[in-house]
């Protein structure tokens, strides 16, 4: 049901105000990005259509794009584990403890209301070197070879550290989420599957997690989602890494557009990143609710 | 016997997950603190100790500084405008084009409300090239106009997700009493329904609040001269500079841009924790 007879002049006053911003600022430049994609433009001169090269040039020729794909997934699948599994982990630890849920509940949400910049800033602290930060005073007292453990800068690690920042701060989200998740599976079905003598790790594993499947699913989808996309985190903490080494798509856009006016060229990366973000949703959902 | 046994056995299990819970708020928790007790450490302190050691006393050389010298307190001046600035449009044209979504009666309403989902799906930096070029063409760059505008505009979709999963279970009989006593559209939104709807919008106003305190990537892309940073920005600024030689004032200042977020969300996590449920867990 709805109020009455409404003239269009009375839905345009609700309505318009925030049609014409979002139209403006959200809708419309997604159309001339995809435009912007399709030629070869400084920013400055004339643009000169190119068609799809600047796709073909990503796959081919840049030496760049396939890499930073490749730490983009390697990054998104970390972020699956940390964010998913372990916030669901979370979540379970949260739900069976008989008291004092929602003090826990609220100090562990800590991380995600903090701004990506301090907690990079205080992560590039912990894991200092020069001078020696608290990671590693506290592993190097265990085992005095990992006093340098160099998180940041090692090829090999630097990739790993910004993935479990990012992890670090957006898990409870997630945990948040699953907790209300858990809380709605009802009571009798629990009880059903006590009273068949069922223990813990069973009910959670065979009653609850298929009960809240579809919150998994499309929590997985959202973090998918995020990580495909990551900017700040990456950006503010290494920087790409040494020789590149934790490039994600993102930042690399950015880079391409802002740092060497590419602005075609850039505007392609960010067309490839929604395409790849809108095929592995697709591909996820399709894989885990074909089942239901 | 057996039931003693077993109790006994629950009681460790409990405790055992009472460990680890303490375990994972530590972790959670603890960098914050260690940022927090180093901001009253001297410089020499950071060399002669080690970093979990407490500070030797209550040492207010840096806060001095960060408050008086740096210029900290133009980028907090500059972060509290940009958030009222956006929070205001935000949550009322957000309110205003969901309760014309949910209630009133127009030709694509069901189109409309998809229109502004679809924003969810979108990852900004599509729009940034775009909308860069554009804002300078029109003298938006290095003006917070430009950084104020994206962030309303982003913020629409989740906004109107939530505001329409509450406006739909307004209950129609009041609205319809309102009407038969000569009420109109405007009167009904303003007098009725935004009171009714308080606890979301202060839910909304926590989260894009918090949101818009620490966004990065439009004051970083839009803005180039120092007057216009915002705490963000300036943090990262900051800590640039003095970051690799003065630990003290960089964690203070870190302390300092975070103490707002910090407070505003232990006063409304309450909200905070029902906006992302209701959001996710329906959707």
């Amino acid at each position: 049901m709805k109020i009455g007879k409404n003239n269009f002049k009375t839905v345009l006053f609700f309505t318009a105000p925030a049609l014409i911003i979002y139209t403006l600022i959200v809708f419309i430049p997604i159309i001339w990005s995809s435009v912007y994609s399709l030629f070869d433009w400084n920013g400055i001169g004339s643009m000169k259509f190119v068609g799809f090269n600047n796709f073909v040039r990503l796959f081919t020729r840049d030496r760049e794009f396939l890499p930073a794909l490749g730490h983009t997934v390697i990054y998104t699948v970390a972020q699956i584990v940390l964010q998913v599994f372990v916030g669901l982990l979370l979540a379970f630890l949260l739900s069976s403890i008989p008291k004092l849920r929602s003090f826990f509940q609220t100090l562990y949400y800590v991380p995600v209301v903090i701004s990506s910049v301090a907690i990079c800033q205080i992560f590039e602290k912990l894991m200092s070197l020069q001078p020696l930060g608290l990671i590693n005073s506290i592993l190097g007292a265990i085992n005095p070879a990992w006093y340098d453990i160099k998180w940041l800068t090692d090829v090999n690690l630097c990739l790993g550290s910004a993935a479990f920042v990012e992890g670090y701060k957006y898990m409870a989200m997630y945990m948040v989420i699953f907790y209300a998740a858990l809380l709605s599976v009802p009571d009798d079905l629990t009880e059903a599957a006590k009273i068949d003598g069922a223990n813990g790790f069973r009910i959670a594993w065979n009653v609850k997690i298929p009960y809240i499947r579809h919150v998994i699913v499309a929590n997985c989808v959202l973090v998918l989602n995020g990580s495909l996309r990551a900017y700040d985190i990456p950006y503010l903490l290494t920087g790409g890494g040494p020789g590149n080494c934790a490039q994600l798509l993102s930042p690399y856009m950015y880079k391409q557009a802002f740092s060497s006016m590419k602005y075609g060229y850039g505007s392609a990366v960010a067309v490839m990143i929604v395409l790849i973000s809108l095929v592995f949703a697709t591909v996820f959902r399709r894989i885990f609710e074909r089942e239901d | 016997m057996q039931q003693s046994s077993r109790l006994k056995k629950r009681r460790i299990s409990t405790f055992l997950l009472y460990c680890l819970a303490i375990l994972v708020l530590l972790i959670m928790v603890y960098p914050f603190f260690y940022t927090a007790m180093s901001a009253f450490k001297t410089p020499e302190e950071f060399v002669s100790k080690p970093q979990y050691a407490l500070p030797a006393g209550f040492y207010l050389g840096n806060i001095k500084y960060v408050l008086l010298e740096s210029d900290n307190p133009r980028y907090f001046l500059n972060s509290l405008i940009i958030l009222v600035c956006v929070l205001i449009p935000v949550l009322l044209f957000g309110s205003m084009a969901a309760f014309a979504i949910c209630k009133l009666k127009f030709k694509g309403q069901r189109l409309m409300l998809s229109y502004f989902l679809m924003g969810l799906m979108i990852p900004l930096q599509v729009c940034l090239i775009p909308l860069y070029l554009t804002f300078g063409k029109l003298h938006l760059t290095d003006n917070m106009l430009g950084v104020i505008l994206p962030q309303i505009a982003f913020d629409f979709p989740y906004t109107i997700y939530l505001f329409t999963n509450f406006f739909k279970f307004l209950p129609n009989e009041v609205l319809e009493s309102c009407v038969l006593d000569g009420c109109s559209p405007f009167k009904m939104y303003s007098v009725v329904v935004v009171p009714m709807a308080k606890n979301v919008f202060l839910t909304l106003a926590t989260m894009n609040g918090i949101f818009c305190w620490n966004e990065f990537v439009f004051a970083y892309t839009f803005t180039s001269s120092k007057k216009l940073q915002t705490v963000t920005l300036g943090l990262r600024d900051f800590v640039g500079m003095y970051g690799a030689t003065d630990w003290g004032r960089t964690f203070t200042t870190i302390t300092l841009t975070i103490l707002p977020t910090f407070i505003l969300y232990f006063f409304l996590s309450k909200y905070m924790l029902a906006g992302m449920t209701e959001g996710a867990v329906k959707g």
